[in-house]
């Protein structure tokens, strides 16, 4: 079964000059319970592709499902609902609200879900303790460390106990040490939940830990060679 | 409390610490509250006047008046007299009769226009000498030059047959009281007893109006209605509100000129606040592109700052009206305005606060600021989050 089914996706930005075509007709799928890795240079708009595959954006043409759901027929409110369900993000910057401590900034996915604020920071409790953060919980960003920073953000990411966890370089701004902390954690929840993981990355390294590896270039994205281009490979 | 309402709340602690933000909503608060409290001391300051005016009305006009529907007489008066009588909370009833002439003084002096009228003879007390007695306006007795005690000549517009032919109804009267009023008030006026002012109407008998004072003035209303269904057709039946109404009208238009002009204040403190969420969404895009990414809809990111407004609104409108309240009461306990009360009738600026005004004001001033929040709530739910997220790193 395929976790993500996306065809001919196309996107232009509009920037200050002429238009930017970041990809056109690219096409891209991959099973579920699969940890991919995602390499490319920069601009080729890898960070744009997991915004489409989130649904935080609009493709220009294609169309992308996951689960088996078509995010573009959605409506709003409907897929609003299917990303805090289904899909967790994880940013190159932690994106933690500054104002909120981390146990508030884990406990957001349940309550934008509608649950009871107390039943919310109690489940962001637990999965801050799962992230090894049970003594920071009361502390604002700025008072975490980068790698504690990120580690907070995969526990907001995987709140709701997503089927697809999608993360943009979240290792990219920390230090060798963090970064493998991070990374060793996002691979343990993977395998721990059974989610589908795309992790973009710069670091052959990391990406040579997950199940398969796909390439992004301008002219697309194709799983690199060698790599098992998507079928899952249990460690 | 639903998750938007945290966020707006700690958003508008947090904005303490952040200078720019900060000053922002200090000058929009402060803005609203200024606002708030000129428009609740300007209504305080027009109902205290008001008030007084009302309340004048309902002294001196009577509260329920029958006329006659055509001529210048009632057709059946003793009826009218009766189902006058017969209403709930009736003080008195009287007849009326009035009419215009001249007044000058015993020597003939220049005469001048005067409207006459019975009034009842309790206030008046009766001259020891025969002569009646009768209660002189002020701007009668300025324009004569007459005081209390003097006699003055009532001519009648009106004739009398005589064996040389009709000759005007003459009369003597001497001035017991004179009704003090305001130096505006220009209206030559004298109140007779009833039997003087039908021998000056050459009314013997009959009236041409019936006049009740009610113990409560604002049930004159339902009294009119009760009386229209009981007296047949011939006859209108008046209150002191209708009588009184183009005052009435003046007074409520003159309010809600004032409403309206010094409610631009708050609309201006209104655009402060446009600018202050618009200030918050922007430095706030980051976090509105990971609240999308977390499954929130664009409508909870405007209702977000719709509550910040409100906030703003709310803190500002307490401020202003507990400002304003405050000052129209210490105003008029005090007396901090003096007037010359021969031009005003009073010795200082009365200040009346009204609960349903000051109402009216908070609700004015919450929904400005909630629609000033409108504009920004709007652009933040449009957020493309795909952008916000990219663009703020």
């Amino acid at each position: 079964m395929l976790a993500i089914k996306a065809e001919n996706l196309s996107k232009t930005y509009a920037g200050e000059g002429a238009p930017v075509t970041v990809f056109s007709n690219l096409s891209f799928e991959l099973p579920v319970g699969v940890f991919a890795a995602v390499m490319g240079p920069s601009g080729v708009g890898k960070s744009t592709l997991l915004h489409l595959l989130g649904g935080i954006d609009n493709a220009d043409t294609g169309r992308v499902e996951v689960f088996g759901a078509l995010l573009g027929g959605l409506p709003p409110r409907e897929r609003a609902r299917f990303r805090n369900d289904r899909i967790g993000f994880v940013f190159q910057f932690h994106h933690l609200l500054p104002e909120f401590t981390a146990e508030e900034n884990v406990a957001f996915p349940h309550r934008i879900a509608g649950l009871p604020a107390a039943e919310a920071r109690r489940r962001a409790a637990e999965l801050l303790e799962r992230v090894g953060l049970r003594e920071r919980r009361d502390h604002r960003p700025r008072a975490l460390s980068g790698g504690e920073q990120q580690r907070v953000a995969i526990a907001r990411a995987l709140a709701r106990g997503p089927g697809l966890l999608l993360a943009d370089e979240p290792t990219g701004n920390l230090d060798a040490d963090s970064a493998g902390t991070v990374f060793g954690l996002l691979e343990e929840l993977h395998r721990e939940r059974g989610m589908t993981t795309v992790l973009v990355t710069h670091n052959p390294d990391l990406a040579s830990r997950c199940d398969t590896i796909y390439l992004m270039s301008r002219e697309g994205i194709a799983p690199a060679p060698g790599s098992s281009g998507g079928n899952r490979t249990d460690p | 409390m639903s998750y938007e309402v945290f966020i707006a709340l700690r958003y508008l602690s947090a904005s303490r610490k952040r200078a720019h933000v900060a000053l922002i909503s200090t000058i929009s608060v402060l803005g609203l509250g200024v606002g708030v409290a000129a428009l609740v001391i300007s209504l305080a300051l027009l109902s205290g006047f008001q008030d007084r005016i009302r309340a004048q009305m309902a002294i001196r006009s009577p509260h329920v008046v029958v006329l006659p529907e055509r001529g210048d007489r009632l057709a059946d008066p003793e009826r009218v007299r009766q189902a006058l009588v017969a209403l709930p909370g009736v003080l008195s009833v009287e007849p009326l009769v009035e009419g215009r002439g001249w007044l000058s003084t015993e020597s003939g002096r220049t005469p001048v226009p005067v409207r006459y009228r019975n009034v009842s003879e309790g206030p008046l007390r009766l001259a020891g000498d025969g002569v009646p007695p009768a209660r002189l306006s002020a701007a009668a007795a300025s324009r004569l030059g007459v005081a209390t005690g003097s006699v003055l000549r009532v001519l009648s517009s009106r004739t009398r047959l005589s064996p040389i032919g009709p000759i005007p109804i003459a009369v003597l009267v001497r001035v017991v009281e004179i009704r003090r009023g305001s130096a505006l008030e220009k209206a030559a006026d004298i109140e007779v007893p009833e039997a003087t002012a039908r021998m000056l109407g050459g009314l013997a008998t009959g009236a041409q109006a019936y006049e009740a004072r009610l113990a409560d003035p604002e049930a004159a209303g339902l009294a009119a209605r009760t009386l229209a269904g009981r007296l047949p057709a011939g006859y209108r039946v008046r209150t002191w509100r209708e009588l009184n109404a183009p005052l009435s009208f003046a007074l409520r238009l003159e309010k809600a000129v004032i409403f309206a002009t010094v409610a631009l204040v708050i609309v201006v403190a209104a655009l402060n606040i446009v600018s202050n969420i618009a200030l918050l969404v922007v430095e706030k895009k980051r976090d509105l592109g990971v609240l999308i990414s977390l499954g929130a809809r664009p409508g909870s990111l405007a209702k977000i700052y719709l509550v910040l407004g409100g906030l703003i609104g709310a803190v500002g409108t307490a401020a202003g009206v507990a400002v304003g309240v405050v000052a129209s009461v210490l105003l008029d306990r005090f007396r901090a305005v003096p007037l010359p009360p021969d031009v005003y009738l009073m010795t200082h600026v009365p200040f009346a606060v009204h609960p349903r005004e000051v109402v009216l004001v908070t609700l004015f001033a919450l929904m400005t600021a909630i629609a000033a929040a409108v504009l920004p709530a709007k652009a933040a739910s449009r957020l493309a989050p795909g952008e916000a997220v990219r663009l703020s790193r």
